[in-house]
């Protein structure tokens, strides 16, 4: 299944409880605290649901996940 | 009401972190009411009500203990609210009122005894706030504290993840203040999300109840003055207005906490008017729960390796 940007804003808001309307796909979410380790651990488990890949640990990089863009383009490499 | 002189006292009830300390400040400030800090005097007195009841139906305690040497338990009820209450009236006096209110948080979880005690004889203010705030708020004294209060110990013992204790303590006292405010007309009762967002009309209708002229000055000179140093809330002296930066403190919680405290909270939520949590219906299963925790080890590594 595609993770879209619809979808992974719908997570996200719900796990965090926060608008993410209007945040913009570059800004920094993790190295922000916007979302925490635990709602990205839960968002890895999400990805590999969605993508059915498992994630390799050597992927787990600010690089990979810090914005709804670097995201996005994580998930379609899958 | 039974008390012949003056108008009857005022009890402040919520459950504990639920900005009953704010509310003793505000009632404070009136010119014809004394609200100490915290005495302990209501809980103790609902202490030594207490009565062991086994299978024959024979209740053990001070009221059945003295019905045997003759003492009805109107006149044992009598004396004690005699003492209680002295002290506060003594407090008011040499606060150079005539009304005397009490506040102690941890008194909601004795409120069967002190209604039998209080109940006709006084005014009941009752304040509610969201539960996984108080939660929330509770974690933090215990932080500060670095133990629990007695009321919270079978609490503790029952429910081994703190959090959930303290929900469950919340829904216990929250239903039974919930039940006085909906059965008594005695009592009133306002909520602490709407106490913060607008204090003066909250306080107004207070003070209309207790039968109390309102001053517009009131909230002010509340938050104001520093009161008198005693138990209570400590955070509430060092503000000096009303704000509602403690509400929906419970959005910082993990998500899964979240969801757990909502599926044990939201009944209680709702039944005091709060909206419904939404929560993640799918439960882990083992191996997701497994391999979310693989990825908190690995962000640390992650993290660590950044530092």
């Amino acid at each position: 299944m595609a993770v879209t940007r619809e979808s992974l804003l719908a997570f996200l808001s719900k796990r965090t409880r926060a608008d993410l309307t209007k945040v913009d796909d570059t800004a920094a979410l993790f190295s922000s605290g916007v979302v925490d380790s635990f709602e990205l651990a839960s968002l890895m488990v999400w990805l590999e649901k969605q993508t059915g890949a498992r994630i390799n640990p050597s992927d787990i990089t600010v690089d990979n996940l810090d914005s709804i863009a670097r995201i996005l383009a994580y998930a379609s490499s899958r | 009401m039974t008390v012949a002189e003056g108008k009857p006292g005022i009890v402040v009830l919520g459950s504990p972190r639920s900005g009953t300390t704010l509310l003793r400040r505000l009632l404070d400030a009136h010119p014809s009411i004394a609200c100490p800090p915290e005495t302990y005097l209501l809980s103790a007195a609902a202490r030594f009500l207490h009565a062991d009841q086994f299978a024959a139906g024979l209740r053990i305690g001070v009221v059945d203990g003295l019905a045997f040497a003759g003492f009805e338990e109107a006149e044992v009820l009598g004396r004690l609210r005699s003492m209680t209450f002295g002290f506060l009236r003594d407090y008011a006096e040499r606060a150079g009122k005539p009304r005397w209110a009490e506040k102690t948080a941890f008194d909601a979880f004795h409120l069967a005894g002190i209604r039998r005690l209080c109940e006709g004889h006084v005014k009941f203010v009752c304040i509610q706030r969201h539960g996984l705030d108080v939660v929330a708020s509770l974690r933090d004294l215990v932080d500060k504290t670095g133990g629990y209060v007695e009321e919270l110990h079978a609490y503790v013992r029952r429910y081994p993840e703190p959090l959930e204790a303290m929900a469950r303590a919340w829904i216990d006292t929250a239903t039974a203040i919930a039940e006085l405010a909906e059965s008594s007309e005695h009592a009133i009762s306002l909520r602490y999300e709407d106490l913060s967002a607008d204090p003066q009309a909250q306080m107004q209708r207070v003070f209309e109840f207790l039968d109390e002229p309102w001053d517009d000055e009131l909230v002010g000179r509340a938050l104001a003055g520093t009161g008198q140093v005693g138990f209570g809330d400590w955070k509430t002296y060092a503000r000096a207005s009303v704000d509602r930066s403690s509400v929906d403190r419970w959005k910082a919680l993990p998500a899964p906490v979240q969801d757990k405290l909502a599926r044990i909270c939201n009944p209680t939520l709702e039944r005091l008017g709060y909206e419904r949590i939404d929560v993640d219906e799918e439960a882990d299963d083992p191996e997701t729960a497994r391999r979310r925790y693989e990825f908190g080890l690995m962000f640390n590594r992650m993290k660590g390796s950044q530092e």
